[in-house]
């Protein structure tokens, strides 16, 4: 027994440091970039190995007060936020009802089922395909380099997420509140807004948080359908090398700008993820 | 299932459903027009039939970009999914600390893929990027990372490996934490090997699992363009000329829309193929 307990507290050890290891290297590049954003520019490339700020150098936060300051970034910042919130609130205002529709009622001509994976079946649509049309008809349409264009596309490739996950949540709901809310005298529609809708909340509120994440991370259509007045912060982001050449301290800087706002709502909803990112395949 | 009266049913779905006819159909049937015709910006558009697919059957960059895409969603899916298991099954088990690693670990999945491609570009430096200094410190030889077309190759894929391997280890995880316990304890009491209970009674029952990760892998890789398009820009040359970089050129910096319309297609097509494969499974979920 005694001999067991020892090999099974090595392997407990050994386990301990594979998983240190993973996590060091999920990490790594976030930290990098963290690292060189807080490095003074002239130091940049003379500091070796990984950087350990304090030990190696003397962090500063002059990067991030030029970068902040630039006209530019805070306005493709501003742009970005827009584009992202438009977007999900439209999609969210499709999607909700329609999965709430595939929950509770019944679809003779096409299945619920089928509907459901026809929603599903955006997602497998790659966007180079229909960029060129987006473009062809923006372009008719003088909506090119408009936000308004941004945020119908967004709202398209998001409303799966929308659609899918919120009919799952409110599978999830016993029907029976809502049944009663009908004997009491309820319309559908008060049952749903009343009863459904709030019982569902914390998962559209994750949905809601990856719809703003997507549309934070678009980056092939932002950069065909703009080019100055609505671009975007990962437009200029990818702009920004040409300008400047190679200038690591800002690259990093509008990096972690860029991944800051999608990776902070990731790890608010957690606990959503896995059902989220699967369209309810899994559940987490 | 189901409430009584459903007079809201129809007024719920088909704003939906009309926003997916004008947004997507609408445009997939547009571009599928326009893949028969010659159009260039300020000229007028000309019918040409299937020319633009037989261009397609002799265009050797084409060739090219296909190669290098199958290549790359080939090799970066079958690492993503072969590393996910292995973490999965590491964090499940007796972890300290267990949430927060966990934690740590979805970070990738949300970081903006522009954005990982230039922090990429730091990383790959080749005069004194830590990847090389550390490389240089422990063997003496430096990596010619973006400017050698293999290496870049493989950068291209250490950063897609980096970015989507954590999804897989998520899902895969929580498959595992789903199955029943019971059944270990019977297999442990059958004194069953560890790698013989892993091949017998929980890799057959978190397959279906693993089966949905790989198919969400799948589709994804086919879409790559973000990081390749800041890591390497399609080079060296057009070593990393992923097909929808390739077809984005096409469109967007030349103009050639009809050509590049009838190369969406193409691409659309082996996008089809493959979930095909999955159709039944995909349509099961959602019973």
């Amino acid at each position: 027994m005694g001999v067991v307990r020892k090999k099974s507290k090595s392997l407990a050890v050994v386990r301990y440091v594979l998983a240190l290891l993973v996590v060091a290297w999920a990490v790594f590049l976030i930290y990098w970039g963290v690292v060189t954003s807080l490095k003074p520019p002239a130091e940049t490339f003379t500091i070796s190995g990984i950087s350990v700020p304090v030990l190696q150098f003397r962090p500063t936060l002059e990067n991030w007060k030029t970068e902040l300051s630039t006209r530019e970034s805070r306005f493709t910042l501003t742009n970005s936020v827009i584009v992202a919130v438009f977007a999900t609130v439209m999609a969210m205002l499709l999607g909700v009802p329609a999965g709430y529709a595939l929950a509770r009622f019944q679809f003779r001509r096409m299945k619920n089922r089928d509907l459901t994976v026809w929603f599903l079946s955006q997602r497998v649509l790659p966007p180079v395909v229909v960029v060129i049309p987006f473009f062809l008809l923006m372009r008719t349409l003088k909506l090119l380099d408009t936000q308004l264009a941004l945020i119908l596309i967004n709202a398209t490739f998001t409303l799966p997420f929308a659609v899918v996950i919120s009919r799952q949540a409110f599978q999830e709901l016993p029907v029976e509140l809502e049944e009663a809310a009908a004997v009491d005298g309820c319309s559908d529609f008060t049952a749903f807004l009343r009863i459904a809708f709030p019982l569902a909340a914390p998962t559209l509120v994750a949905v809601a948080a990856i719809c703003v994440a997507f549309t934070w991370n678009e980056f092939l259509f932002a950069l065909s359908l703009t080019s100055l007045k609505a671009k975007t912060f990962p437009v200029y982001l990818a702009g920004a090398e040409d300008t400047r050449g190679v200038q690591f301290w800002f690259m990093a800087t509008r990096a972690m700008l860029a991944l800051g706002p999608p990776t902070v709502l990731a790890l608010l909803i957690q606990r959503y993820i896995v059902r989220g990112l699967t369209f309810g395949a899994v559940k987490g | 299932m189901g409430l009584k009266s459903g007079r809201i049913k129809y007024p719920f779905i088909l704003p939906s459903m009309i926003w997916v006819l004008a947004f997507t159909i609408f445009p997939l049937i547009y571009s599928f027009g326009l893949s028969f015709f010659r159009v260039r910006l300020g000229k007028p558009a000309t019918f040409i039939g299937l020319n633009n697919f037989i261009r397609i059957l002799s265009d050797y960059k084409l060739g090219n970009s296909l190669r290098v895409t199958l290549m790359y969603v080939a090799i970066t899916v079958s690492i993503q999914l072969v590393l996910g298991i292995l973490i999965a099954l590491l964090f499940h088990q007796e972890i300290k600390g267990k949430s927060i690693f966990r934690a740590l670990l979805i970070l990738p999945i949300f970081c903006t893929p522009i954005a990982v491609g230039y922090l990429g570009l730091t990383i790959f430096y080749e005069e004194g990027g830590p990847l090389n200094s550390i490389l240089m410190s422990l063997f003496g030889w430096k990596v010619p990372w973006l400017s050698n077309p293999f290496w870049a190759w493989v950068a291209v894929l250490l950063l897609d490996i980096w970015q989507w391997t954590p999804f897989c280890f998520l899902v895969i995880l929580a498959g595992l934490q789903s199955l029943p316990e019971e059944i270990y304890d019977a297999a442990y009491i059958d004194s069953s090997s560890e790698w013989e209970i892993f091949r017998k009674i929980t890799f057959p029952m978190v397959q279906p699992v693993v089966v949905i990760v790989l198919l969400l892998r799948l589709i994804e890789s086919f879409k790559i363009f973000d990081v390749i398009y800041s890591l390497t820009g399609g080079g060296p040359g057009t070593a990393t000329e992923v097909y929808s970089l390739y077809t984005y050129r096409t469109g967007l910096k030349f103009f050639d829309f009809g050509y590049a319309s009838a190369l969406g297609y193409v691409l659309l097509a082996m996008v089809m193929v493959v979930v095909n494969l999955f159709f039944r499974r995909v349509r099961q979920v959602y019973e």
